[in-house]
């Protein structure tokens, strides 16, 4: 597999969705596999809430494989031998793109508190800016879980000609109540550490760590299945040996301190805080009229939306919204329920009817 | 589906229709509509291998269980709702009939008939009849609520559907004069346009 990293240079100003604007922005990029001559084989891949463009493949020694390297590679289900495929950092994350830890040109400082609202429909703004740069004038397949699925819904709706396919995974149309007060929680939590100051912690040199931590470890549950955690750990007694802290008892308290401070270690919290209300706003909707059925009908891409049975977060009801709403609008679509033992997270391992599914849907023909 | 059959069902359908096949299998059926007949079709199935089929077939297709989900599909403006071999697999097939005419103008429905000569025969050898539209054992088959053709068609004049068209064939798939003079016996299976 061919693996190319590289940083791209946007230069002219973008403004956003919220009618500010950045003067100028910075993709951190990721592509697999090889463009072929009529630049028909692209697919891009879009990174969820705490993702990143690193997909697929291992780039350095000890390095981790790719969050999705068990579907992306050679002879895999997007099959890097037949596509080329395009992974990316969004804007305001941060893992290479700009965003709240990059500098603003203007003060010289990074951004970040001050920087910008993003969307979901600026995301694809700044992908279809990558796309032209690539010289690719249509997607094979645009594809993602979670928020990563609402960009390919969304690629669908603002650029109905630009692509062919979308696989919308463990996604809605828009996030539910509950999902958004988990996200405030999470922010509340975040903003309460008192290395935050106002979200210009650079500049007084600290990291508000124990928030984003703390944030994480109740975004972990979330992201898990009830039945997947207690097969797991159970109430396994943690050893004492590989606590991470005094007070652990079970195994699972000690798991979620792991994950949290791995994730506080290499996450921004001004990222966090961005890309949580990027997905609570995210309504394409809501530009039709509120009406669902309005919105897909330009649609010429065909979808495939799937949800997986454990998945508490984003359950089943969210994708079948959609395909129920694209039935009325009379576009192609495809509803699939997949049995996933992760809960949410299921979106981002390999499992036999998922590979098959989205690999027949990617070769599957108009 | 057998090619008369097939034929028939195809014939049926209007150019450009929207139609929703409930129990789609593989979406071959809607496959060759689109093709000769330009229609906008859905297919309903909950079996993962059957919607593979269709997802590779390029067929849209829903996952989900007809007993539960046919009420949800009234309000999309479907012209033609197809129901081929599958109202006997269903738990509730009164309630599904009533559902499905308003889901759509008109309905193909086709039904293996039970009142056939040959299961009759089986049954009278003592045994649970098999045959080509019936070929499961009894202790495979998804068969729940199977009826003959006498049956179903007074299923249809208690509650007063329409039956426009229907057609008798044998287990070769072919009309004849013993099917149509006595298709409660001679037929092996039965295609209605419902409307």
């Amino acid at each position: 597999m061919n693996v190319v990293s590289k940083k791209i240079l946007f230069n002219e100003p973008l403004t956003l969705g919220s009618g500010e604007m950045l003067p100028g922005f910075e993709l951190m990029t990721e592509t697999y596999g090889e463009l072929n001559q009529e630049k028909s084989n692209a697919v891009l891949v879009c990174h969820a809430f705490s993702g990143n463009h690193h997909a697929a493949g291992i780039k350095e020694e000890n390095a981790k494989p790719g969050w999705w390297d068990e579907l992306i590679g050679d002879g895999k289900t997007i099959d890097t031998e037949k596509y080329f495929i395009v992974s990316l950092n969004n804007i305001g994350g941060c893992h290479g793109s700009t965003g709240p830890t990059s500098i603003s040109p203007k003060t010289e400082q990074a951004f970040g508190a001050g920087f910008p609202e993003v969307s979901v429909s600026d995301w694809v703004e700044t992908q279809k800016l990558l796309a032209d740069h690539l010289e690719i004038d249509c997607w094979e397949m645009v594809v993602g879980g979670s928020l990563g699925g609402m960009q390919a819904l969304q690629w669908a709706i603002s650029y109905p000609d630009k692509i062919k396919k979308a696989a919308i995974i463990a996604a809605s149309s828009k996030i539910s109540t509950q999902n958004i007060a988990l996200n405030e929680v999470a922010r509340e939590i975040i903003k309460k550490d008192e290395c935050f100051h106002n979200g210009d912690y650079l500049s007084h040199g600290e990291t508000p760590s124990k928030g984003l931590k703390a944030a994480r470890m109740l975004g972990h549950i979330t992201y898990l299945s009830e039945s997947n955690m207690s097969k797991r750990f159970g109430r396994k007694l943690q050893d004492p040996l590989t606590k991470m802290d005094a007070d652990i008892n079970y195994e699972v308290e000690n798991y979620l301190q792991y994950k949290g401070e791995q994730f506080a270690k290499t996450f921004d919290a001004n990222s966090y805080i961005l890309m949580t209300k990027a997905m609570d706003s995210f309504d394409p909707a809501k530009n039709f009229d509120h009406d669902l059925v309005k919105c897909l009908k330009s649609i010429q891409a065909k979808l495939l939306i799937a949800s997986f049975d454990s998945d508490w977060l984003f359950p089943k009801e969210y994708g079948l919204d959609i395909q129920m709403s694209a039935i009325k609008a009379g576009i192609d679509s495809t509803y699939i329920e997949l049995n996933g033992e992760y809960g949410h997270d299921s979106f981002l391992f390999y499992s036999n009817d998922y590979s098959v599914a989205l690999k027949n849907f990617l070769n599957s023909n108009g | 589906m057998d090619k008369i059959l097939q034929t028939i069902v195809i014939d049926w359908i209007p150019d450009k229709a929207k139609v929703v096949d409930f129990g789609c299998g593989d979406g071959a059926l809607l496959k060759i509509l689109a093709e000769e007949k330009s229609i906008l079709g859905y297919g309903v199935e909950n079996d993962p291998v059957k919607i593979n089929g269709c997802i590779k077939n390029g067929v849209p297709v829903i996952q989900q269980d007809i007993d539960e989900c046919i009420q949800h599909y009234r309000d999309m403006d479907f012209d033609v709702a197809i129901m081929a071999s599958s109202i006997q697999c269903l738990k509730k097939p009164r309630n599904a009939m009533q559902n499905i005419l308003k889901v759509a103008n008109e309905c193909v429905i086709t039904l293996p008939n039970f009142g056939n000569w040959e299961l009759r025969a089986g049954l009278l050898r003592g045994k649970m009849p098999s045959s080509v539209q019936l070929p499961a054992k009894w202790y495979e088959t998804k068969n729940l609520h199977l009826c003959t053709i006498v049956d179903f068609e007074e299923l249809c004049n208690e509650e007063s559907f329409n039956i426009k068209k229907k057609v008798y064939l044998n287990n070769k798939g072919a009309s004849s004069w013993l099917t149509n003079t006595f298709p409660n016996l001679f037929a092996a299976e039965a295609v209605y346009l419902i409307g």
